[in-house]
């Protein structure tokens, strides 16, 4: 079995999980009151004569007993057949794999630059435990921990676009300019870089403190005792025997932070008008246009998941305790 | 082998910011960091942000020089003796808004929080005091905390539509998950007690236990919980407020810069008081109830003060 056995229950447990999500997806517009019609082809059933409505209704599906509906919508989900958007009659795989590149773009490298910089502070912090720079950093943490993003966004943008006018305040790219590889490199982070900003402040307080307190509980060990007994320098206890250990818990807590990041893109992209994923959301939500926004959230919970099974394998890698 | 349990330093959560709030306290930090006045000092200053707030919210109509929802002044005016801050873009006098808005805010944190509270200390409870159904309700809490979780609250309140309750039901529905965990390893942890099995062993039925023994060392526990979930209801409400997504009846934090962002207000000098001050007071807010909520747990938590 080997790691199987830490790892097969995960993965029904991951099934059960977009179990649920497809199936949230599929019985929410059909038990929210009012026709259906409106929510699942987005046209207000008032305006159409009664034969438009038939019509709709057999094309949909609606007319079907609700467990054949279901198996149906089930079929259509695992062909990564999603229907047309409502607003813009295209198809939404389509349109989603036009976003998504922009929406990893951002959240993988926020991920990475959190994730250096909240281990690094982290250790620090541990390492200087009960003193100015651990008290000041903790309360700086906590401060941003309570910080809206958006908000934060915000005032990026009126204080790097508008007073400084450093960088882009929306989108991805210069539209309609004609750049040479390099410059596009260039003009691509320039338009990535707050966006980047934003969700990097936010991730970085949950790596910190879970870094921090993992570090702490890692240095109480007997084990780093002897590493100082022996006589190692400060340096090498913290990087051969304190931070190799601590960052084990860690390394989850980042896969995990992939999820919340991807939510948080709804808003961060929003702010600056960033053509990814989370900003389909709020056109999708602004413009009721449900399909995609099904899709959309379907789509944020196969990241999570898969995020979540990066973690478990790379587990037993970090920790070999896991092994069996 | 294989961990039985899962260990503290590794939950399973799409990110709730409620949890994270736990992990300052360290074995070490007791003898480092003089941990009493340091909580002591934290809960001071949370207490006094949440106090003045809920009296702003009950005193609204008293404080705010205007009615938010009246046209007071020119559109778009800059700060003035007659408008601390300015208006909008249809004449409001935006202090006004904001003072109003810290009704609409706290309440729908705080009622969101005691509803979640509620859900998440009852599951937690059946699923700490009879470990066999438990272990199948746990994994339900799992499914719930690895589901995405804004994408989630953004769907559900679409559907909903946009009013204050649905607004309050649909955080609650998202935020119980955190509480039922932490309520079921402590409750785990007191129906192993030897008093408790000293009392079983006297013939005394479950519900007994649970009042008698269970719940008087459960139900603070619960209170500092609720007092965490509750900023991470305002921060979620400002969020769906600003997504557009809230009551457009009740203005909250949210959606004054739900309006800022959409008649761009942070591209002009107007971001300086349509902008900044919202988001102070959401992030106030939400820093107020996480100081006291870590310093009740501080006081409350046994395990942790032990520490």
């Amino acid at each position: 079995m080997g790691p199987w056995r830490f790892f097969l229950p995960r993965v029904g447990q991951y099934a059960i999980v977009l179990a649920v999500a497809i199936s949230l997806n599929f019985f929410l517009p059909r038990l929210m009151p009012g026709s259906p019609l409106a929510l699942l082809a987005g046209v207000e059933p008032s305006e159409l004569t009664q034969e438009e409505r038939q019509a709709l209704i057999s094309e949909a599906g609606l007319d079907q007993p609700m467990i054949v509906q279901y198996f149906r919508y089930w079929g259509n989900v695992l062909t990564f057949n999603f229907g047309k958007s409502f607003r813009m009659n295209e198809p939404i795989g389509e349109l989603i794999l036009d976003r998504l590149p922009w929406t990893l773009l951002i959240t993988l490298t926020a991920l990475l630059l959190s994730s250096l910089i909240g281990i690094a502070l982290g250790v620090l912090a541990a390492w200087r435990r009960g003193r100015a720079s651990d008290v000041a950093s903790l309360n700086t943490m906590i401060a941003l921990e309570s910080t809206p993003s958006f908000w934060l966004g915000m005032l990026f943008v009126a204080l790097f676009s508008v007073t400084l006018g450093w960088l882009p305040s929306y989108g991805a790219v210069t539209p309609g300019a004609t750049l040479s590889p390099w410059e596009t490199i260039v003009d691509v982070a320039a338009h990535a870089a707050m966006p980047i900003l934003t969700l990097t402040i936010l991730s970085v307080p949950g790596i910190f403190l879970t870094m921090r307190y993992s570090t702490l509980s890692v240095m109480g060990e007997d084990f780093i005792r002897t590493a100082q007994a022996k006589g190692l320098t400060n340096t090498q206890v913290l990087s051969r025997h304190v931070v190799r250990n601590a960052i084990v818990p860690v390394s989850t807590v980042i896969a995990l932070r992939l999820g919340f990041a991807f939510g948080g893109t709804v808003v961060i992209e929003t702010v600056f008008s960033y053509p990814g994923l989370g900003r389909l959301v709020f056109e999708a939500v602004s413009s009721r246009d449900y399909p995609v926004m099904q899709a959309t959230f379907l789509v944020f919970t196969i990241a999570v998941l898969i995020a979540n099974t990066l973690a478990d394998l790379l587990y037993p890698r970090l920790d070999p305790r896991t092994r069996t | 082998m294989t961990p039985k349990t899962p260990s503290p330093a590794r939950p399973k959560t799409s990110g709730v910011p409620t949890v994270s709030i736990r992990t300052f306290i360290t074995p070490r930090d007791s003898t480092r960091l003089a941990p009493r006045d340091f909580t002591r000092v934290i809960g001071t200053v949370g207490a006094i942000i949440v106090s003045t707030l809920v009296l702003v919210a009950i005193f609204a109509p008293l404080i705010a020089p205007y009615d938010p929802s009246i046209r007071a002044g020119a559109p778009f005016s800059p700060p003035s003796a007659e408008h601390l801050l300015g208006t909008n873009d249809v004449g409001q006098d935006i202090l006004s808004e904001l003072i109003f808005g810290t009704r609409v805010s706290l309440m729908v944190g705080v009622v969101a929080a005691s509803a979640a509270m509620l859900i998440g200390t009852t599951i937690g409870l059946v699923g700490g005091y009879f470990p066999r159904v438990g272990g199948i309700i746990m994994r339900g809490v799992d499914v719930v905390l690895v589901l995405p979780f804004l994408p989630l609250l953004i769907v559900l309140s679409t559907y909903l539509g946009r009013s204050v309750l649905n607004t309050i039901l649909v955080i609650a529905f998202l935020i119980w998950a955190p509480t039922a965990r932490v309520i079921r390893s402590q409750v785990l942890s007191l129906s192993r007690r030897d008093y408790v099995t000293a009392a079983r062993s006297m013939n005394a039925g479950d519900g007994y236990i649970i009042r008698r023994h269970v719940l008087p060392r459960t139900f603070l526990l619960a209170i500092g919980e609720f007092v965490a979930a509750t900023s991470a209801a305002i921060l979620l409400e400002s969020s769906l407020s600003f997504l557009g997504l809230g009551d457009p009846l009740q203005k909250s934090w949210g959606s004054v810069l739900y309006w800022a962002q959409a008649r761009g207000a942070f591209l002009t000098p107007a971001w300086q008081w349509w902008v900044l001050p919202p988001g102070v007071l959401i992030m106030l807010a939400a820093l107020g109830f996480a100081l006291l909520g870590y310093a009740l747990e501080q006081k409350i938590n046994p395990r942790l003060r032990r520490a």
